[in-house]
């Protein structure tokens, strides 16, 4: 497993993404480097380049939440650049527990990636009813 | 802060579209109502302090942390995927 304390290996390396809409409450933080802190992608590190303290642990939601499928609105594709929803891959930022297995994850704002354009938005979404900290995994996970 | 007085069915212009108006009010309840373009989003404050206060939380979590919630995922993939990559 790569270590996720190690610096980028050099420019390239590592998608750069400009976010078009910041993390909420950390606006300053504009740049950030996505990288996979497993062989399978399952768990990310999005690391602010303004700051190097600063990350976020994503992951892909499809791999949790089965019904999930983020909807966007126009504007918001426009304004990652994307021409279809496919263009874009939706990530959840990830808050750990006391324990692992109370990791949860936030499915009202996920967080948009276009990578072929390599922009990124912490995006609302309109749907209310989504939880801010759904369970990554089923209660009892951790001790199995 | 601009503070102004209004009655229902009054409204106030921010900017050259976005219009709100006073549509309904019941004791410490007042309901209006925002005109805007889809490019202006309009959320509950609260809202956005939660999204805030949960991002800070999630925000640079111990590299142990991490470590911990990769290997029990590792774990899990294992377990469901079984011996396929």
């Amino acid at each position: 497993m790569p270590d996720a304390t190690t610096p980028d290996s050099g420019p390239g390396a590592i998608p750069v993404l400009d976010m078009v809409s910041p993390m909420l409450g950390f606006p300053e933080h504009r740049r950030f480097a996505l990288a996979r802190l497993d062989e399978e992608g399952t768990v990310c590190d999005l690391r602010s380049l303004e700051d190097t303290d600063l990350r976020f642990v994503v992951v892909p939601p499809s791999l949790f939440f089965d019904d999930y499928t983020p909807e966007v609105a126009d504007t918001v594709a426009e304004s990652l650049r994307a021409e279809s929803g496919d263009d874009l891959v939706a990530l959840v930022v990830v808050t750990l527990g006391e324990a692992s297995g109370d990791a949860t994850a936030n499915l009202l704002a996920p967080v948009l990636v276009n990578p072929r354009h390599r922009l990124a938005a912490q995006v609302v979404l309109d749907d209310a009813d989504l939880p801010v900290r759904a369970p990554l995994l089923p209660a009892g996970a951790a001790a199995r | 802060m601009l503070v102004l007085s209004r009655r229902v069915g009054d409204s106030v212009v921010i900017g050259d579209d976005v219009v709100i108006t006073v549509l309904e009010v019941r004791g410490d309840v007042i309901r209006i109502g925002v005109d805007a373009p889809r490019s202006v989003a309009v959320r509950r404050q609260e809202l956005l302090a939660e999204l805030t206060e949960n991002n800070r939380a999630a925000a640079s979590p111990s590299p142990a942390a991490v470590d911990g919630l990769a290997d029990l995922l590792q774990r899990r993939q294992r377990r469901d995927d079984g011996p396929t990559a």
